[in-house]
C-alpha cells in the first residue's frame, strides 16, 4: 500500500508542476524548455531552509515558492521585454535552466552534484492539501480578469495589444505565477523523495511539463493534470514500463500534433470548474 | 598556448558550425527550430562509431557511411513526423512540438536497447599531435576543422551554383510559388534534410572521436542552436560564423576563466545577444505583419 | 467649428529607403466619420498602424485630443481613447463571442492578482460589470445571440461586427475601422454603413474609415482624405472630393479602368 500511496503522491507532486506550465504555455502561449528550473530553485530553497536551519516546512514551501517566482524574474523582464520569436524564448529559457544547474552543481549550501539528504517531510496530508489549494487559486486566477488576458495573448498578441493589455506585463505575471507554481511542486518533492540532485532538473524534465500540456491539451487544465498522473503512474505501477515512459511520450507528441493537435482536451474541460465565466 | 587554445577553439568551433548548418538549412525553408536535429547528429555517431570498431574502416569511409546514414534518417524523419503537418500548413510551432517529439523518441529508444554505457572510437582516431612554435596541436583538431569549412564551402557552391541549389534557395524564399512553378516541393524538402541529415552524420563522427559516444551526446546540439541562433537562424554564413565564434569564444572562457562557467558563458551569450540583435549577426527580420 | 480630435502633422515613415508614409498632415474633427481613400500600397494602412503605435513614426506628430502621442506602447495609445479594427480579421478564436468583447474591459479594470487570486467581493463585481457592459455592446451592433458561440465559428459577417464591437469595448474617442466591408455584398455594406453611423451616435465616437467601398465612403463620411503613394492627394467634402480632378484621375479614375478591364 505504502509504495502505491508514494506513486499517487509523486504524481499529485507533479500535477502543481504540470498545472504551472499549463497556465504559461496552455493558456498565454509561450513555450518553455525551462521549467525544471523553477521546479529545481523550489526544491534547493525548501531544502536548503530544512536542512540547514530546520525552518518549519510550511515556511519551507513559501519560501522555494517565493524564490521560484523572484529567479523568473531575472529570466523573464529582459526577455519578455524583447519580445522574443517563441522558438527563441524556449531556448533562452532552457539556457537558464542549464545555467542554473552549473551554479546548483558548484555551490556548498547545495551541497554540489552530490546532492542533499533530507527529510521525509511531504506526507499524505501536506500533498493533498498543497494540490488542493494550489488548484483552487489557479481556478480564480484563470476565471479571473487576468485570465481572459493571458487567453487573448495566446489567441492574437497583436489584437491583445490592441485590446489595451500591456504584454509584458502581463506575460511576466503568468510567467512568475507558473514558476510559482513548479517552485512548491519542487518545495513538496524535494521532502517526498527526501533527496535531490541538481540533475533532477534538467531539459528532460522541463520537455516531460511540457509534453504533458500539449498532450493534455492547450487551453486545459484537465487535460494536462490526467496526462501527468498517468505518465507517473502507470510506469512506476508496471515496472518494465518504465523504460518505455520517454519514448511513449516522444512518440505521443508526434502522432498528437499529426492526428489530434489539440490534445487530450484541447480548449475544455471535464467539468465547468475552469471556464464558464461567462457562461 | 595561446595557439593551442585557438587552433582548439576553431575546431570545435567547426563542428558547431557543421550542426548549426543543419538548424539552418532547415529553418530557412520550413521556418521552424527543428530540435529532433540533435538526435540525428547522436545516431550518426552511434553509425561511426558502429563502422569503425566493428567494420574496422578508415576514417573516410566512416565518415561517409555515417553521412548516408544520417541524411537517409534525416529524411525519414521528415517524412514521419513533419510531411503531414506541413502538407495541411500546420503553424510552425506544431513542427516544433513534433521535433522535439522525434527528439524524445529517438533518445530514449537508444536509452532503452542500446543501453546508457559510453562506447569511444578506436584509439587511432585521437593520437597523432604536431609541434608548432611549442604547441602540440593535435591533428584531429586541424582535420576536424578543415573538413568542416570544406563541407560547409561546398555546400555554399552546391546551393549557388547548381540547379538544385538554386531551387532551394527559390523555396527560401517562397514555398507556395515554387510549387506554383512546377518545383516538386516534396522532393525539394528531402533533399534540404538529407543534407542536414549529412553534416549531421560528419558532426557526429568528429564529436564522438573528441568526446564519447552516447544517448545524450545530443545536448551538445543545444551549443550548436546557439550558433544558428546568434548567426542568425536561416542563415549559413551566419550559421558557420555563429558556430566558430562560439567555439573560440567558449575554449577562451574554459581555459581562462574556469571550464565550470563555459556553459553558463554561452547560455548567457546567448540571452544577451538575443536581447540586443533579436535576429543573430547575419538573419533577417521576421517581424509579423499587420 | 471646435479643435479636431485627432491631428496628423508631417508623418512620414520609411522602411528601409522605401517612403511607405510621407508628409502627410490631415485632421479628423470630433463625432464625425472621415474616410481615408486611395489606391492600394497608398499607405493607409500604415497611417493605422503609426497611429496605434504598432509602428514608430521617423517624423511627424499625432496628437489625439490635444495630446502628443509620441513614445506611448500600443496598449497606452489604446487606454488614450484609440482603438482599431484591422484589415484581415483579427478575433480571439477560441473564446466566446462575449469574452472577446469582455476582454479589453476586463483590461482596463483595478483589481489585482492578489484580489483575482482570491476572488475578492470587488473583483467579482467587476466581472459582472464587465460582462453587463459587454452585453450591451453586442445588443447594440446586434450580435448578441452569438454570445456564446467560439468567435472563430462566427460567419465573416457577424466576425466583422464582433471586431467592431471589441474595439468599441476599449471606450474609445477615436476608432480606426479598416475595410470593414470588404468581402461584403451590397445589402450587408449598406447595413454596415447603418451600423457606423448608429455606433457613432451611440457610443459618441469619432470614426476614421479606411475603405474600397466608394459608395460606402461617399454615404456616411463627413470629410474624406485622399492618399497616394504615401502623401495627401486632396482632402474636403464628398462632393468637393467626387469633383477633384486629381482624385479621379489618381484614383476614381484607375478603379473605373479596373472594372472596365475586367
Amino acid at each position: 500500500m505504502d509504495y502505491y500511496l508514494n506513486i499517487v503522491l509523486l504524481a499529485f507532486i507533479n500535477m502543481i508542476a504540470v498545472l504551472g506550465v499549463a497556465v504559461f504555455t496552455g493558456f498565454t502561449g509561450l513555450f518553455s524548455l525551462g521549467h525544471a528550473a523553477f521546479v529545481g530553485i523550489g526544491a534547493y530553497t525548501a531544502g536548503a531552509l530544512t536542512y540547514h536551519w530546520d525552518v518549519p516546512f510550511i515556511i519551507a514551501i513559501l519560501a522555494g515558492m517565493a524564490m521560484a517566482g523572484l529567479s523568473s524574474l531575472i529570466i523573464g523582464i529582459p526577455t519578455l521585454r524583447a519580445k522574443l520569436r517563441s522558438d527563441y524564448f524556449a531556448i533562452a529559457i532552457l539556457g537558464f535552466g542549464e545555467a542554473l544547474r552549473v551554479c546548483l552543481e558548484n555551490l556548498s549550501i547545495t551541497n554540489g552534484a552530490r546532492g542533499l539528504s533530507l527529510d521525509e517531510l511531504s506526507g499524505p496530508v501536506w500533498v493533498t492539501a498543497v494540490l488542493a489549494v494550489s488548484l483552487l487559486l489557479t481556478r480564480n486566477l484563470l476565471k479571473s480578469r487576468f485570465g481572459a488576458m493571458f487567453m487573448s495573448i495566446r489567441e492574437d498578441p497583436v489584437a491583445a495589444e490592441m485590446a489595451g493589455i500591456n504584454l509584458f506585463r502581463t506575460r511576466l505575471l503568468s510567467l512568475v505565477a507558473s514558476a510559482m507554481l513548479c517552485g512548491v511542486s519542487g518545495a513538496l518533492l524535494a521532502h517526498r523523495l527526501a533527496f535531490i540532485q541538481p540533475v533532477m532538473f534538467t531539459l528532460t524534465q522541463s520537455t516531460q511539463l511540457l509534453a504533458s500540456v500539449i498532450a493534455g491539451g492547450m487551453g486545459s487544465v484537465s487535460g494536462p493534470i490526467i496526462i501527468s498522473f498517468v505518465f507517473t503512474v502507470l510506469p512506476e505501477a508496471l515496472r518494465w514500463l518504465d523504460m518505455w515512459r520517454l519514448p511513449a511520450y516522444g512518440l505521443l507528441l508526434v502522432v498528437i500534433m499529426i492526428y489530434r493537435p489539440q490534445g487530450l482536451m484541447g480548449y475544455r474541460e471535464i467539468s465547468g470548474l475552469f471556464r464558464g465565466r461567462s457562461r | 598556448m595561446l595557439l593551442q587554445t585557438l587552433v582548439t577553439g576553431l575546431s570545435i568551433g567547426g563542428i558547431y558550425s557543421l550542426m548549426a548548418v543543419g538548424y539552418s538549412l532547415i529553418f530557412s525553408i520550413l521556418s521552424f527550430s527543428n530540435f529532433a536535429h540533435g538526435a540525428v547528429i547522436m545516431l550518426g555517431a552511434y553509425m561511426g562509431m558502429v563502422l569503425a570498431a566493428k567494420a574496422h574502416l578508415g576514417l573516410g569511409l566512416v565518415v561517409i557511411g555515417s553521412v548516408v546514414g544520417a541524411g537517409i534518417l534525416s529524411v525519414c524523419n521528415e517524412r514521419a513526423a513533419y510531411a503531414v503537418l506541413r502538407r495541411r500548413r500546420a503553424p510552425s510551432l506544431y513542427l516544433m512540438i513534433s521535433a522535439m517529439g522525434c527528439s524524445m523518441f529517438l533518445e530514449n529508444m537508444v536509452y532503452a536497447t542500446i543501453g546508457a554505457r559510453f562506447y569511444s572510437f578506436p584509439e587511432f582516431f585521437k593520437r597523432q599531435v604536431i609541434q608548432v612554435g611549442g604547441s602540440s596541436l593535435s591533428l584531429l583538431d586541424l582535420f576536424a576543422f578543415v573538413i568542416s569549412m570544406g563541407a560547409i564551402a561546398a555546400l555554399h557552391i552546391f546551393i549557388t551554383r547548381t540547379r538544385t541549389g538554386i531551387s532551394i534557395r527559390a523555396g527560401v524564399n517562397d514555398m507556395t510559388m515554387c510549387s506554383l512553378m512546377g518545383v516538386n516541393t516534396d522532393r525539394l524538402i528531402s533533399i534540404v534534410f538529407f543534407l542536414a541529415g549529412a553534416f549531421a552524420g560528419v558532426a557526429g563522427v568528429f564529436l564522438g572521436i573528441k568526446y564519447l559516444v552516447y544517448p545524450t551526446m545530443g545536448w551538445v546540439t543545444n551549443k550548436a542552436y546557439i550558433a544558428a541562433v546568434i548567426g542568425g537562424l536561416g542563415s549559413l554564413p551566419g550559421a558557420m560564423i555563429g558556430g566558430i565564434i562560439l567555439g573560440v569564444l567558449e575554449t577562451l572562457v574554459s581555459t581562462y576563466v574556469s571550464s565550470i562557467m563555459r556553459d553558463v558563458f554561452s547560455f548567457t551569450a546567448l540571452v544577451v545577444l538575443l536581447i540586443c540583435l533579436p535576429n543573430g549577426l547575419l538573419g533577417t527580420d521576421t517581424e509579423e505583419k499587420v | 467649428m471646435s479643435e479636431p480630435l485627432l491631428e496628423v502633422r508631417d508623418l512620414s515613415r520609411m522602411f528601409g529607403g522605401i517612403r511607405a508614409v510621407e508628409g502627410l498632415s490631415f485632421d479628423a474633427e470630433r463625432g464625425r466619420v472621415t474616410g481615408l481613400i486611395g489606391p492600394n500600397g497608398a499607405g493607409k494602412t500604415t497611417v493605422f498602424n503609426l497611429i496605434t503605435a504598432v509602428y514608430k513614426p521617423t517624423s511627424g506628430s499625432i496628437r489625439l485630443g490635444g495630446t502628443d502621442l509620441a513614445g506611448r506602447r500600443p496598449d497606452e495609445v489604446v487606454r488614450s481613447g484609440v482603438s482599431r479594427t484591422f484589415q484581415n480579421i483579427r478575433l480571439f478564436n477560441r473564446m466566446t463571442c462575449l469574452e472577446n468583447v469582455m476582454t479589453p474591459i476586463l483590461a482596463r479594470a483595478s483589481c489585482g492578482p492578489i484580489a483575482s487570486l482570491f476572488g475578492t467581493p470587488s473583483a467579482r463585481r467587476e466581472q459582472s460589470e464587465a460582462r453587463e457592459r459587454a452585453y450591451a455592446i453586442m445588443r447594440d451592433i446586434g450580435i448578441e445571440e452569438s454570445a456564446h458561440r467560439a468567435a472563430s465559428t462566427l460567419p465573416y459577417g457577424l466576425q466583422r461586427k464582433l471586431e467592431i464591437a471589441r474595439a468599441i469595448a476599449c471606450s474609445p474617442s477615436l476608432l480606426l475601422l479598416d475595410e470593414p466591408a470588404a468581402g461584403m455584398n451590397d445589402s450587408e455594406t449598406r447595413e454596415l454603413g447603418e451600423t457606423i453611423v448608429r455606433i457613432r451616435h451611440d457610443f459618441d465616437v469619432t470614426i476614421l474609415l479606411i475603405e474600397h467601398h466608394i459608395q460606402l465612403i461617399m454615404n456616411i463620411c463627413a470629410h474624406i482624405v485622399v492618399m497616394e503613394r504615401g502623401a495627401l492627394l486632396a482632402s474636403g467634402s464628398p462632393d468637393e472630393i467626387r469633383e477633384d480632378p486629381r482624385v479621379v484621375d489618381a484614383y476614381l479614375g484607375r478603379h473605373r479602368d479596373r472594372r472596365s478591364a475586367r
